[in-house]
């Protein structure tokens, strides 16, 4: 069955109507990767934009389909630990999975997500990194790129914006040895599909997922300009898809002619005040990356 | 036949653990709780416990696998002291407020500053408004007893509340005592297994658990979870019996009466200086003061119509606190019974005592002096003066 044929005929665990805003794109990664993941999945969804547009909700009329709690912002791998222990205890197999925003993983939840990386807890961890606290107001967090403007590092008369360059944190994961890990783009559908299927098939261990996913409210970008945005992300290499399998790194999307960074940068608002200098600081940044990257994809 | 050993609290806490057979164990060595850990493991390993163990990375952590786990169905136990419980605080409150049956030991420890690790319940103390059931016990053998029955009153389906067993840190954790180990059998036919029917995560049940929730709904959660809080207090009180027919032992219920029946004056003490306390009132009494002694066992719910049952009428009483109540200049139980004598419209002169901070002695002869103050001073005491009984001069120059 191809990517299509299986996005028609499984079903959407997650209701219609929840409140994202028009053309949100993890709305999009979410609804794929609960499609995927059907109906024997318990979900974390921690305070975040999946929070806030009521994932978590009543009934079937909105929220989600599967069991599906609010954790807390700093404990997300460690409360569904807890789950997974006790279906594992009890010889029950259950997907328990987390949704969680850049904030909720890569800053207060990390302590939590690295413990359960190195204990082994068999979680499916997928982080949504739209670079900040997007549902809260578009705050600055650990994930968000140098130079952006956020509510917290604003920008007045050209000057401000955030200081220190975005954590890796996809390979910060992957330097815990686990079983498996990829990044992943709504830009490359099948891609997520097979990664997703890959992560179930694993047996032992925490799989760690990483979506790259620009946000058209908090960053300054039209609706319609969504999709075409995450598939720069990819095509200028600022956002690589790769995946790392028991300790092997490899290219999921090559991209042998990346375009510059500077045309994803000029899609947003939020890099506008960006000089020609620190723009070129950030493709020279994107370019070391990648050298990086594909040296590691040669172990 | 029960099994008598000579073991220390915590593990008389690790094998109370052990008889309740929980499903899932998390937890964070933390000085003096880490023996209580290691025990487990041990169990573990060695085949005589069929629990799952999370090896977590912090009380953080430990708190929140529980909490996961026990959503999902199973019966949990973790336990942790001092600087650890204040890292759980986060998810410890929200156990309470998702009505999560857990049951946490706390080898009560103070806290930092300055740096310290010795006993005293300042920590547990400190977070008595979370939403949690706590209860303070004397000795080794009263550890094991309470965690089982613990259970039992976390676990009724009229309650289903996170309950803190708490015991002083070094006093009792390490001390080794002589501990009646029940059987196992009798342990289960006192706990019947725990079958969740309120809020579970499973996918043949699918529900949203805690979404957003308007206040006037809040409201309807806090107001029942007061009520379950005081359905545990009744529970403890009528499962003081049946312990005592199914294991030989009881210690009161919420509180235990001490030679209180004829007493003219009444020394309340909390924790492991009970033991001393109870001897120097034996001695008072022979030496003709007609003293009692009151030991509060369950902290919350805080037991006042039976408080202030005990208190009324006499000529005085005092109240001994390991802990402060920051902002009252006192401790903090002394001010849990000034607020039930309130309510109970009662007034009897009173002294507030402050000993045994970061883990100092509470000796004979800081409870003779106790005494002695209650029948001597307690009427012309200066409203609550507090007397600190480790400092040479009480405190008198300092706190006036």
């Amino acid at each position: 069955m191809n990517v299509i044929d299986k996005l028609a005929i499984y079903e959407d665990q997650i209701s219609p109507g929840i409140s994202a805003c028009v053309g949100c794109n993890v709305e999009l990664t979410l609804r794929t990767c609960m499609k995927v993941l059907g109906p024997d999945t318990i979900f974390a969804i921690p305070p975040g934009c999946m929070g806030g547009v009521g994932v978590v909700g009543w009934d079937k009329k909105s929220g989600a389909k599967t069991p599906v709690f609010f954790p807390l912002l700093d404990n997300v791998a460690s409360m569904l630990a807890g789950i997974k222990l006790h279906y594992e205890h009890i010889g029950r197999h259950v997907n328990v999975v987390a949704f969680a925003g850049d904030g909720a993983s890569v800053d207060a939840g990390m302590q939590c997500l690295s413990g359960a990386a190195e204990r082994g807890d068999k979680l499916i961890y997928i982080c949504y990194d739209n670079e900040g606290y997007m549902n809260t107001g578009y705050q600055r967090s650990g994930s968000t790129t140098k130079g952006a403007w956020t509510s917290t590092t604003p920008v007045i008369n050209g000057k401000g914006g955030k200081k220190q360059n975005k954590k890796d944190f996809p390979m910060i994961m992957a330097m815990h040895d686990l079983p498996y890990m990829a990044t992943m783009s709504p830009a490359y559908i099948p891609d997520m599909v097979r990664k997703l299927e890959k992560a179930m098939a694993v047996e032992s261990g925490l799989v760690y997922l990483h979506v790259y996913n620009p946000c058209l409210t908090g960053w300054g970008c039209t609706s319609d300009e969504s999709i075409e945005a995450c598939r720069l992300s990819v095509e200028t290499n600022f956002a690589p898809l790769y995946e790392v399998e028991n300790g092997s790194f490899q290219m999921s999307v090559d991209v042998k002619n990346p375009k510059p960074v500077r045309e994803f940068i000029r899609k947003f608002k939020k890099f506008r005040h960006l000089t020609d200098e620190d723009i070129d600081a950030l493709q020279e940044l994107t370019d070391r990356k990648i050298d990086r990257l594909r040296k590691l994809c040669t172990l | 036949m029960a099994e008598v050993k000579v073991i220390n609290g915590n593990m008389a806490a690790a094998i109370g653990a052990r008889l309740c057979r929980p499903d899932i164990i998390a937890a964070y060595p933390i000085t003096p709780q880490t023996p209580i850990v290691e025990y487990l493991a041990d169990f573990v390993t060695g085949g005589l416990l069929d629990s799952s163990v999370s090896e977590v990375e912090s009380e953080l952590s430990a708190m929140s696998v529980v909490t996961g786990a026990s959503l999902a169905g199973s019966r949990v136990f973790t336990a942790t002291a001092s600087q650890g419980l204040s890292l759980m605080y986060e998810p410890y409150f929200r156990a309470s407020t998702l009505r999560l049956p857990v049951v946490m030991a706390v080898a009560n420890r103070e806290m930092i500053s300055p740096q310290t690790l010795w006993g005293g319940p300042q920590d547990s103390l400190t977070v008595r408004d979370a939403g949690w059931l706590q209860i303070y016990v004397e000795d080794n053998q009263e550890i094991l007893d309470t965690l089982i029955m613990a259970y039992r009153i976390a676990e009724d389906k009229n309650v289903l509340l996170p309950i803190n067993v708490c015991f002083d840190g070094f006093y009792l954790s390490h001390m080794s005592e002589r501990v009646e180990i029940p059987e196992q059998a009798q342990v289960d036919d006192f706990l019947p297994k725990y079958v969740p029917e309120h809020i579970i995560l499973d996918p043949s049940r699918p529900m949203a658990v805690d979404p957003l929730t308007n206040g006037y709904l809040l409201t309807e959660y806090r107001l029942k979870h007061m009520l379950a809080q005081q359905n545990a207090l009744k529970l403890l009180e009528s499962l003081d019996g049946e312990f005592k027919e199914r294991f030989g032992r009881n210690y009161g219920g919420a509180v235990e009466e001490y030679l209180c029946e004829d007493a003219d004056y009444i020394l309340v003490t909390m924790g492991s200086m009970t033991g001393v306390s109870k001897d120097c009132v034996d001695a008072a009494r022979e030496a003709g003061k007609k003293i009692g002694l009151l030991k509060i066992r369950m902290v919350r719910p805080f037991p006042s119509d039976r408080v202030a049952a005990v208190l009324k009428g006499r000529k005085a009483y005092g109240v001994i606190d390991r802990n402060v109540s920051f902002g009252w200049n006192t401790g903090i139980i002394y001010e849990e019974i000034c607020a039930s004598m309130n309510r109970a419209g009662q007034f009897v002169p009173n002294i507030p005592f402050i000993a045994g901070l970061g883990g100092e002695d509470i000796t004979a002869a800081h409870i003779d002096y106790a005494i002695d103050e209650i029948i001597n001073h307690a009427a012309d005491a200066v409203k609550n003066a507090t007397v600190w009984l480790n400092r040479e001069d009480k405190g008198k120059e300092d706190t006036k």
